[in-house]
């Protein structure tokens, strides 16, 4: 595109670190995108392998008093790690519409606009949190909660490199279905609850998306258990070495991949909160931080969903460890690199269908949900458990 | 159209009708009959004797036009709607209603429609200023001679242009 | 003071919901308000409130005179500014008996084309943010910014520009007008393609487009409906056709038209009237002589002899028509402006009811009102 000149008077105050829009800094955002993609490593680092490491290599865990501490720790680092997501996808989001959309993005807080949810939200923490008259205010006050714990008790089933997981759950998959279903009451109720008509319609259509949606979802996920007869990602993970998931199993990931933008409420099935529909649908009455914490999920989720379907069908951690020992501290780093570089490809494209696609109706949404994904995930999850049956045989 | 009292001219390209009130409505059910079936316009006009309607029509086949109007007094500003020979003119006179005072008889729902229900005048009236306040000496000019529909030496049926 | 098609609930009827649309609505395109009646998802009844942005042109216009009304017409569809001052100059053009020079007309022409696009390109991203897509918005608004820059080279103002007067255009255009002109046209024809992939050929579009709002051929006519929404109902009603002005009877062109009647066809009329645009520009590019006189012979004192006009355009979103009334003073003694939105608005209650909610949004866009001009 070629570069308008701007006339002297229409020159932009610089803030912060001085702007100068007559010359721009390519090299500055991408230093800018290296320094958050670092961020995001170093915290999952931390989260996942460090402090575990750190407990276990001097047997506090054994003690009830070292559980708990540590317990509270992981807590502490995985809300931090929530925030981290949230606060780079969100300007990484802006940064990439605005590159799709042929302008800069946000550029004046901070380097090339790197700190502009840092001001966002400090924004909206210093707003009112206003509750209208007629809101049920219990539920009203609950349903942001909800929504953002069921988002982070995610986090906790995520194995990000080898042994690098929370909790390695046996019933890893069932609780992801379980989890992420949760979130459904919380936009469900803080719809209903505002005593608004837009956000009331907005509820039911989160409703009744996020419930159809959850099926073709859980379906996909069980043919991914029967196919590696296990329902503990790590297991699930382990399974893949050779040929990942993704091959075999490719309806059940095409299934997966439209549930889970349908989970994540983004563009083309973004009915509960379309604001030229539905003004803005669920969360219409909510300010300050009750809405940032909507704003908040919505962001973790935008990360968690890629990195189970990286998890589920690409290997997860998987790739070259270059001599280094399985099961090694320095392995764990290298392979959670690659976790966070195959999740960052699938935030990219995610990104990239709401940049690019119109809205779906809600009767075709609710159409695609049972008439197309539902028998696409049947299909996927007998393709499954054939071939499950062709490997034993063999 | 046999019986109405209306007079005909041409102005530039279009059929011009000069119409009594009372066969106002008559007048554009044979127009409508012959073919002028889109509604361009409806408009009120305070002549400064009386108010004015005009209604603007075109034959999308023949690609004719024709005006018709009529001229109404101050004091009995009625007239019988035609929203049911061309539904698009609702709005038109609910248009003119709201800015003349304009009644149409018939009119499926005659509202004010760009002021509010409770706005008390009809601004476009030339006893209003621009600021909507009565103008105190304005008084009406009188009515012509002869009416509009008349031809000056005898009362036409369907003059010629 | 409620009239009788105003919605009220209905007593004992509990599964009506009804809903105030607007006006601070983000997809009613500034201040239309419509009180709707949902079932579930879908529209029962419908009743369009409009005169939020009303400022009454027509009474200041009788208190002003003739030069200076143009500049009020502008205010009217203030997405496609220019194209409202035509038809108030063509009717009092033809009460003076002005001839307007040859040259006149075709800028007349290239500018008013040319504001066609811009306008349609307005509408095709507001119209596409309200399908949900954020993208087009940005592409078409920075497209539309060369045409105003073109505009404010020439006229000095961008969106709002006063520049066509009684006789011709005000001043002459801009030594760079052609080339920048003809630059423009090169650069939007490498963006078509990119709104083509991006809107009708869009899968999800279609799925939201097709059969949706449909408007019948007679209905479309007797409601009085104008520009790309009777076009896309199959009637080659186009003023351009029907009563030539400035230089299109010299220009080639088509009027496409659509026998569907849906947003759909709304849509691509819309799209193929951008098209023709470009090659009516193109034409009168080449017709247009570099230099010569702009403006025929003007009496200084605008002063139109008694007599009515009624002059219609068709501006990008249909028939605009003025009609100016004259008592020989400096001042008309009315001008009334028929503005296509406040016919096509009309069509709320026929297209919305029965639609479900988020189709009535795309029945908006496809409406395309702008309210500077359904309110004046």
């Amino acid at each position: 595109m070629s570069r308008m000149p701007l006339p002297a008077d229409r020159l932009v105050q610089p803030r912060l670190v001085g702007y100068d829009p007559t010359h721009p800094r390519p090299w500055l955002e991408r230093i800018a995108y290296t320094l958050f993609f670092s961020a995001l490593w170093v915290m999952v680092i931390l989260a996942y392998g460090a402090v575990p490491a750190l407990f276990r290599h001097y047997g506090w865990l054994s003690t009830t008093a070292g559980f708990l501490i540590y317990a509270a720790v992981e807590a502490v680092l995985a809300f931090l790690l929530a925030a981290v997501v949230a606060l780079i996808l969100i300007v990484v989001l802006r940064k990439y519409l605005g590159k799709v959309q042929e302008r800069v993005g946000p550029m004046h807080y901070g380097p090339a606009g790197v700190f502009q949810t840092v001001f966002d939200a400090l924004k909206l923490l210093g707003k009112e949190d206003f509750a209208p008259k007629r809101v049920d205010w219990l539920i009203f006050r609950l349903a942001p909660a909800i929504v953002f714990v069921s988002a982070f008790l995610l986090m906790v089933a995520l194995p990000v490199a080898g042994g690098w997981v929370m909790a390695d759950l046996n019933v890893g998959l069932l609780y992801i279905v379980a989890v992420s279903t949760l979130g459904a009451y919380g936009v469900v109720l803080g719809g209903l609850s505002q005593g608004n008509k837009w956000g009331l319609l907005g509820g039911f259509r989160a409703g009744a998306q996020l419930v159809s949606y959850e099926v073709p979802l859980a379906l996909a996920l069980l043919s991914v258990g029967v196919y590696s007869g296990s329902l503990r990602l790590s297991d699930v993970v382990e399974h893949q070495y050779g040929l990942w998931h993704v091959v075999p199993l490719f309806l059940s990931f095409l299934v997966y991949l439209v549930a889970s933008i349908a989970e994540l409420k983004a563009t083309p099935f973004d009915l509960p909160e379309a604001e030229s529909e539905l003004v803005a649908g669920y969360n219409t009455e909510y300010s300050g931080m009750s809405f940032a914490f909507f704003f908040l999920a919505e962001f973790v989720e935008l990360f968690l969903l890629p990195g189970f379907m990286v998890v589920l069908f690409f290997g997860g951690w998987h790739g070259p460890l270059f001599g280094l020992e399985p099961g090694s501290f320095a392995a764990g780093v290298l392979q959670s690199l690659y976790f966070l570089v195959k999740v960052a490809v699938w935030v990219w494209i995610f990104l990239w269908i709401r940049a690019t696609l119109p809205r779906f109706r809600d009767d075709q949404l609710m159409d695609l949900a049972w008439k197309g994904l539902l028998p696409l995930a049947l299909v996927g999850l007998l393709v499954a458990a054939f071939l499950r049956m062709f490997l034993e045989v063999l | 159209m046999n019986g109405l009292r209306f007079r005909k001219t041409a102005e530039f390209d279009e059929e011009v009708y000069a119409v009594h009130p009372e066969d106002y409505r008559p007048l554009l059910e044979a127009l409508k009959a012959e073919g002028y079936d889109y509604p361009r316009s409806l408009s009120g006009v305070d002549m400064g004797y009386g108010l004015r309607v005009v209604v603007h029509l075109y034959g999308i086949e023949s690609g004719r036009k024709a005006t018709v109007y009529t001229d109404l007094p101050y004091d009995a500003p009625e007239l019988e709607s035609v929203t049911d020979l061309w539904p698009g003119l609702e709005w038109f006179e609910r248009e003119a209603y709201d800015l003349f005072g304009i009644r149409f008889k018939g009119h499926p729902d005659l509202r004010r429609i760009l002021l509010e229900e409770d706005w008390t005048i009809h601004p476009l009236l030339k006893r209003y200023d621009t600021g909507g306040y009565p103008l105190p000496d304005w008084q009406p000019a009188p009515w012509p001679e002869p009416a509009p529909w008349e031809e000056p030496e005898a009362a036409g049926e369907g003059g010629e242009a | 003071m409620r009239g009788p098609t105003t919605v009220e609930p209905v007593p004992g009827r509990t599964d009506e919901l009804i809903i105030n649309m607007g006006p601070q609505h983000p997809a009613t395109h500034g201040v239309l308000k419509v009180v709707i009646g949902v079932e579930g998802e879908r529209i029962t009844r419908a009743v369009p409130h409009i005169g939020f942005l009303h400022r009454n042109h027509e009474k200041i216009e009788e208190a002003r005179t003739y030069p200076q009304i143009i500049t009020y017409t502008d205010r009217m569809d203030y997405v496609s500014g220019l194209q409202n001052e035509l038809p108030f100059i063509l009717a009092v053009e033809d009460l003076l008996g002005v001839e307007v020079p040859p040259r006149a007309k075709l800028i007349r022409t290239i500018f008013f084309e040319l504001f066609r696009i811009a306008s349609h390109l307005v509408w095709l991203g507001t119209g596409m943010l309200d399908l949900g897509a954020i993208t087009p918005f940005l592409y078409t608004f920075r497209d539309r910014e060369m045409i105003l820059e073109i505009t404010e080279k020439t006229a000095g103002a961008r969106m709002l520009p006063n520049y066509f007067t009684f006789g011709g255009v005000r001043r002459d255009v801009h030594p760079d007008f052609f080339k920048d002109v003809a630059h423009f046209l090169d650069f939007f024809e490498t963006r078509l393609p990119d709104y083509y992939a991006l809107v009708l050929d869009s899968p999800v579009f279609q799925a939201r487009a097709v059969g949706v709002g449909v408007l019948s051929r007679e209905r479309a006519i007797a409601r009085g409906a104008s520009g790309p929404v009777i076009r896309a109902s199959g009637v080659a009603y186009d003023v351009r056709k029907a009563e030539p002005y400035d230089a299109y009877p010299e220009l080639e062109f088509e009027v496409p038209t659509r026998p569907e009647g849906d947003v759909f066809a709304r849509f691509w009329v819309r799209f193929k009237e951008m098209e023709e645009s470009v090659k009516i520009i193109r034409q009168a590019l080449e017709k247009t002589p570099k230099t010569g006189p702009y403006k025929g012979k003007v009496p200084p004192r605008v002063k139109p002899k008694p007599g009515a006009r009624y002059r219609a355009v068709e501006i990008s979103r249909g028939h605009l028509g003025t009609y100016v009334v004259s008592d020989g003073s400096e001042r008309p003694l009315r001008v009334k402006h028929r503005s296509p939105s406040f016919a096509n608005l009309q069509l709320i209650p026929d297209l919305f009811v029965g639609a479900r909610f988020a189709d009535a949004i795309a029945i908006l866009s496809s409406l395309d009102p702008v309210f500077g001009e359904v309110d004046r």
